[in-house]
């Protein structure tokens, strides 16, 4: 972006294709190459996505090993999380902050949005969170992207009445934000970008709200940000050029191609955490490896606490070249997830994120040469359509799965075994043996033997 | 020198990589642990610890016996072993020094420990410690010559006897004849008075040679490692600094604050001024650059806000020896440790604990002078 007020005027017009240009598209609705080119950040080629962080951190991972580890380009923090130094985030990471938690927490009846707020799941519970002070934060805290609040109703059927009451509180809430935005005055190369919020729901049926962003708000938005894919389908023209920045929560990799063969530019993967929770290192590439005819669909990830791998010196994914499988093997991780070690997941997590970085640059590749929407049928054909089912257990419930629902609510974690004599820290640091542990096992292990 | 434990073949969700970045080079494994998961089987197909975990450096074993006698409710110790019921079906079970060497061995650690006959040197039963410390002896026997591979992996013996001086040196003088590679003080650090503990060390390391490394077992205070170093002895083990993190707790020159506290909601200067760990330092050297703030928002909700204190805590207790080193090296351990006191209680002598003064006039350093 410009840095002179000069030359600001001039750049209003242009301002989306500078910071986000199409590169390549081969339609109206359909998939696209783009460039998201941010003052001080990495440029970030398009279809990409965004890791997920929790308190500033993506889960599991300490920002030294984002840094050094993982292809992470992008990371939306959760409401909660201020400054990018506060965070450590390493410079060239795009920051993008939002209001709502990707996915989303289901917020309890008594705690509605408002005209002038919306409720937020706190590490307290439930707070109302006002619009104008939102506005006025996100713009001190200076991320890369702002997503503009929006009245995103969720886990809820939406009658008539929610739609209008949602359209009438977004466009209030732009609006102001915009103008707040423009009164601020601040040099245009510095300020954030802001992405507007569309709620889940077709553009005929909020048509106000988008005849706000086609008209009045059109050269103030700098994106969008989309809640459901069905607000793609009857996108106007005039929006169409706008970067997409997706919280759409796709459950699968075929789903991810699929919303950007509808146009998506950025998403996010809430189930890349939620496979390394669950112990799964995810094993896909895209374009599916051609080498292989295989008569049984390839799975999607591999389970690690599977007992096959207790003496497996093999890399989590042959062919892997991410630190946990160029530095660890099988073995390591599926003693770390039975001994409940919190490396197993950090490990798992590098991986994964390094998986899912390789398929968007497949993505981009195929893209690029005009083979996306044959690899995306290959892809189909490939590979199993779910990732593996969950066997073992996660890790212990932490901020970023901790969802408060008021008291009362059970226990997220069960108390941890109390020794007989807890008064030495050594002792409280130990894990009893395993109740699964019996004589005979204990035996072969080699650890003592059974008596007579 | 400091060895942090990763009890479990790993660092509190510490990469090994992020681990030799504390400049650790030597970490403990625990016996008891690797025997129950992965178990000998699995390590023997592995071929060790070492590629378990692809740690590169030394690793150091304890004997599996304090876990086997603290953790069970109803083991007990007989000449054999120790005998204790299986957690699942309650069969009666036996652990014996040829046992623990046997995994040790599987584990291929650097440093093995033998099997001691444990008993907190609070225990008011002087003829059970008597036995004990005779039983250890007698055990250590066992150990050595069970041990397989002695040319790759080196025996501690583990000098034991209470708090009754006459029997760590008898104890003292009988394991000296066994000749292991280096001797451990054990049956400390289990509540016993800070002086008695001291006289303990101290008595030890006079009958003890010169040219073979003496490990305090357990002890983790950077004042108990620094006076214990003063009393002549090498190495140490505690998972007080990983442990204490998770609960919001960072150890300084300046003493450990819980980051926890409301007063750090707004404290944006590091973890520890000066600190070169990579939590504490600034971006532009490379480091995170992480504040209190930060810390004090994630702690207890995300676990890198443990990692990230772990790093800067073991960070810590690793720099504290190496600069006990570097003073030894210079001839001026004595005013290191001046130092390290009157920052640590900010000049107010008052304060110092009588226990460290006195242990410390016992070798000739007095504390409280200029
Ligand atoms: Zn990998
Ligand atoms: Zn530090």
């Amino acid at each position: 972006m410009g840095s002179t007020d000069a030359v600001a005027a001039v750049q209003v017009a242009n301002l989306p294709s500078e910071m986000f240009s199409i590169i390549k598209t081969s339609g109206t609705i359909g998939p696209r190459l783009g460039c998201l080119r941010l003052a001080g950040r990495q440029v970030l080629e398009t279809p990409h996505f965004l890791a997920i962080t929790s308190r500033g951190v993506v889960p599991h991972i300490t920002q030294d090993s984002f840094a050094g580890a993982t292809g992470i380009s992008g990371v939306p923090p959760d409401g909660s999380s201020p400054l990018r130094r506060f965070i450590a985030l390493p410079e060239p990471t795009l920051l993008v902050l939002g209001a709502r938690r990707t996915p989303p927490v289901f917020a309890p009846s008594a705690n509605p949005n408002t005209n002038t707020s919306v409720s937020i799941c706190t590490s307290v519970g439930f707070r109302p969170m006002k619009a104008a002070d939102y506005a006025e934060g996100v713009e001190r805290l200076q991320p890369d992207i702002v997503v503009g609040l929006g009245d995103i109703p969720y886990g809820r059927a939406l009658g008539a009445k929610r739609i209008e009451k949602a359209t009438d509180r977004n466009i209030e809430w732009l609006q102001s934000h915009v103008k707040a935005r423009n009164d601020a005055k601040a040099p245009k190369g510095s300020r954030s970008k802001l992405f507007a919020s569309l709620p889940p729901v077709s553009c005929a049926n909020q048509q106000y709200y988008i005849d706000t962003l086609t008209q009045d708000v059109a050269k103030d938005v700098d994106g969008l940000a989309v809640y459901d894919m069905v607000s793609l389908e009857d996108l106007p023209e005039q929006l169409r050029h706008l970067p997409k920045l997706a919280f759409t929560e796709p459950s699968t990799p075929h789903e991810i191609l699929r919303q950007i063969s509808l146009g998506i530019d950025v998403l996010t993967i809430p189930f890349l955490t939620a496979a390394t929770d669950a112990g799964i290192a995810l094993d896909f590439t895209f374009p599916a490896n051609s080498s292989e005819q295989e008569a049984q669909p390839k799975i999607l990830g591999v389970d690690m606490w599977l007992e096959d791998h207790a003496t497996s010196l093999q890399p989590l994914v042959d062919g892997c070249k991410c630190y946990a499988c160029t530095n660890h093997h099988r073995a390591y991780v599926q003693h770390l997830l039975n001994a409940k070690e919190m490396l197993a997941w950090v490990l798992l997590q590098i991986h994964n994120h390094h998986t899912l970085d390789l398929f968007f640059a497949g993505i981009r590749q195929t893209l690029r040469n005009g083979s996306f929407e044959d690899n995306v049928e290959r892809f189909a054909k490939v590979y199993e359509t779910l990732l593996p089912e969950k066997t073992g257990q996660g890790p212990r419930v932490r901020g970023y799965q901790y969802k408060s629902e008021g008291p009362g609510e059970p226990k997220k974690n069960a108390a941890p075994f109390q020794t007989f004599d807890d008064k030495k820290e050594k002792l409280a640091e130990s894990t009893p043996p395993s109740a699964e542990a019996g004589a005979a096992e204990l035996e072969e292990l080699g650890f003592a033997e059974k008596q007579t | 020198m400091f060895m942090p434990v990763a009890t479990q073949a790993s660092l509190k969700g510490l990469t090994p990589k992020q681990l030799e970045d504390t400049s650790c080079r030597l970490c403990l494994n625990n016996t008891y642990h690797l025997g129950l998961k992965p178990g000998q089987k699995t390590l023997d197909a592995i071929g060790g610890a070492h590629r378990l975990q692809s740690w590169p450096h030394n690793i150091l074993t304890d004997s599996g016996g304090f876990q086997m006698v603290s953790l069970l409710k109803l083991s007990r110790v007989t000449e054999d072993g120790v005998r204790f019921l299986s957690p699942h079906d309650g069969s009666p079970m036996l652990l014996t020094p040829e046992h623990s060497i046997s995994l040790q061995n599987s584990i291929g650690s650097d440093i093995i420990m033998q099997l001691d006959d444990v008993i907190a040197t609070t225990s008011p039963d002087h003829e059970r410690i008597k036995e004990a410390m005779y039983r250890s002896v007698r055990w250590l026997d066992r150990c050595i010559a069970a041990h397989e591979k002695p040319e790759s992996q080196n025996l501690f013996c583990i000098i034991q006897g209470g708090l009754d001086l006459e029997l760590r040196k008898e104890c003292c003088a009988e394991m000296v004849a066994r000749d292991t590679h280096g001797i451990a003080i054990g049956g400390l650090s289990g509540g016993e008075a800070k002086d008695a503990f001291c006289k303990v060390v101290g008595t030890c390391t006079q009958l003890l040679p010169e040219r073979k490394p003496r490990y305090v077992m357990g002890v983790g205070y950077p004042e108990d490692i620094l006076v214990c170093v003063a009393l002549g002895a090498d190495m140490f083990d505690c998972v007080w600094p990983t442990r204490t993190a998770r609960f919001g707790n960072a150890v300084t020159v300046d003493g450990v604050f819980n980051l926890r506290h409301a007063n750090y909601a707004y404290d944006f200067r590091p973890v520890e001024e000066g600190c070169k760990c990579t939590c504490c330092r600034p971006q532009e050297e490379g480091g995170l650059g992480i504040t209190r703030a930060y810390i004090h928002h994630v702690a207890a909700k995300e676990t890198a806000g443990a990692h990230l204190l772990s790093m800067h805590n073991v960070h810590y207790l690793l720099e504290l020896m190496r600069k006990a080193r570097e003073a030894i090296v210079e001839e001026r351990y004595p005013a290191f440790l001046k130092e390290y006191f009157l920052k640590l209680y900010a000049g107010d002598k008052e304060k110092y604990p009588q226990w460290a003064v006195d242990a410390l006039k016992g070798v000739g350093i007095d504390l409280l002078s200029v």
